[in-house]
């Protein structure tokens, strides 16, 4: 049985719960058992800004709390993935280990280094396995030319993620696409970063990035952009209707986040079960492409 | 691609700080700095660089062993990174630029050049447990979809946080 503490993070509950909605009900279908946690809290990658073993001491309570569960953790931010990851490594030296347990001990809590942090994705491609995902296919997506965006936190820093893929030339979710019966387009800008985490302090370098993508995109015939991380969906999604504001662009790529392109193809309900009609920018040629009878 | 017309001054030796580095090299994640051969790969593959080449891992790694700290800590591009980890990812002398980079964040942010958007999202976390604040028409909107509540729950964060002095950190004041 496949069972985890669900982590869901900050801004996937709060601006993309279509992530949510659309992660739960593929986890159910195929048969992913996912533990709310009352517990949780803010993964504390951007405390690592300010104080370094401030970000480790966040990620080391929720860790600890998932242990006493006895559970290991899925996450669907690829930050909190990268952040919580990294934590588990630098958790490994003794002295670090010390000075978060003396702190964590005031909470009646210690963290052993038990939980193990997954990728709702990495699960997905581990767990369930491509073959086995195509195998439950109700509508092949074969009309489908579907771009991959790993995010950058999803295999880096390389040492937290045990050869799950090779981050300069990755695989895995063009696979996990595959799976669906949609084409993995390769494209220039692959690995290039959404710029989530500078949008909050220099909007000109996100901008930039979300644009460099979306070109690189344009140049190919690609129906959609699939994403792995809520951050990695805004800025390509909700910032490229800003860009088209702001800049006069007209941009127009549709973005959806993997479990709502996995469950349209495991036959899920565009709008009760994977929030289809929350994406920010029209899907209606997407559908048509997918030969979907359903506008939204 | 623009050019970096930043720091074309002379370099006033009596006014650098041998000890900067020794200060930067105490911390574990950053011992790294001394492998660095200033290759310049880090700064090539950098997407902030792209946008502002004033931005650059390798002619940071420089300063800090150059002893430059005033110009390093009050550089307000180390604030940009897009923690992309490509610079670590490329460096042929494995040195993590990123946990280097970190280490002179965290020295800049006691001194006061935080920007704000990191300081009020740790004040909201000590709030609601997450960096959004309670919002009652989401509550409505995730019900309707049968989605569990949100906590909003920020006691055991605060409490953490507080014993770290993280919460005590102020934002630059822009001029």
């Amino acid at each position: 049985m496949n069972r985890y503490a669900l982590f869901l993070g900050c801004t996937t509950p709060a601006q993309v719960i279509q992530y949510e909605l659309s992660s739960r009900w593929v986890c159910k279908e195929l048969g992913i058992e996912l533990v709310d946690m009352d517990d949780f809290v803010c993964c504390g990658i951007n405390q690592v800004n300010l104080n370094q073993e401030a970000g480790i001491l966040l990620a080391a309570m929720n860790l600890a709390y998932a242990e006493a569960s006895g559970l290991d953790i899925l996450t669907l931010c690829t930050a909190c993935t990268g952040h919580l990851a990294e934590s588990v490594e630098r958790l490994k030296n003794q002295e670090t280990r010390d000075r978060v347990n003396n702190k964590l001990k005031t909470m009646g809590l210690e963290y052993k280094g038990k939980a193990k942090v997954k990728h709702i994705s990495r699960v997905l491609y581990e767990d369930i396995g491509v073959d086995r995902i195509n195998e439950r296919i109700k509508i092949e997506l074969s009309n489908l030319r579907v771009a991959p965006h790993y995010g950058c936190h999803y295999l880096k820093p390389e040492s937290a993620f045990g050869g799950l893929d090779d981050p300069n030339n990755p695989k895995t979710l063009h696979q996990l696409i595959s799976a669906t019966g949609a084409f993995p387009v390769q494209y220039e800008t692959l690995n290039l970063c959404c710029g989530g985490k500078s949008f909050p302090v220099s909007k000109e370098v996100a901008f930039y990035l979300v644009q460099k993508k979306l070109d690189s995109l344009k140049a190919q015939k690609t129906d959609c952009l699939a994403v792995q991380c809520q951050t990695c969906y805004l800025m390509y999604s909700d910032q490229q209707k800003e860009i088209n504001k702001q800049l006069k662009k007209q941009y127009n790529i549709p973005i959806l986040l993997y479990p709502q392109l996995l469950g349209l193809a495991l036959g899920g309900d565009p709008q009760n079960e994977l929030g289809l009609d929350l994406n920010t920018v029209s899907l209606n040629n997407l559908f048509a492409n997918a030969g979907i009878n359903r506008k939204i | 691609m623009k050019q970096d017309e930043s720091n074309r001054g002379t370099i006033q030796v009596a006014e650098l700080d041998p000890g900067f580095k020794f200060e930067i090299l105490k911390h574990e994640e950053a011992q790294g700095l001394n492998a660095c051969f200033a290759c310049g790969t880090c700064t090539a593959g950098c997407p902030v660089h792209e946008v502002f080449p004033e931005y650059s891992p390798r002619k940071l790694a420089k300063m800090v062993k150059l002893g430059m700290r005033k110009e390093v800590l009050s550089n307000p591009y180390i604030w940009y990174c897009v923690t992309c980890h490509n610079c670590e990812q490329r460096c042929p002398q494995n040195v993590k630029f990123f946990n280097i980079l970190n280490v002179l964040k965290n020295i800049a942010a006691k001194k006061g050049y935080a920007p704000a958007s990191w300081v009020e999202q740790t004040q909201q976390i000590m709030k609601t447990g997450t960096i959004f604040s309670k919002n009652e028409e989401l509550d409505k909107k995730r019900e309707a979809l049968f989605l569990p509540a949100i906590k909003n729950d920020g006691i055991k964060a605060k409490r953490l946080i507080k014993l770290t002095g993280i919460d005590k950190i102020k934002a630059q004041i822009k001029s």
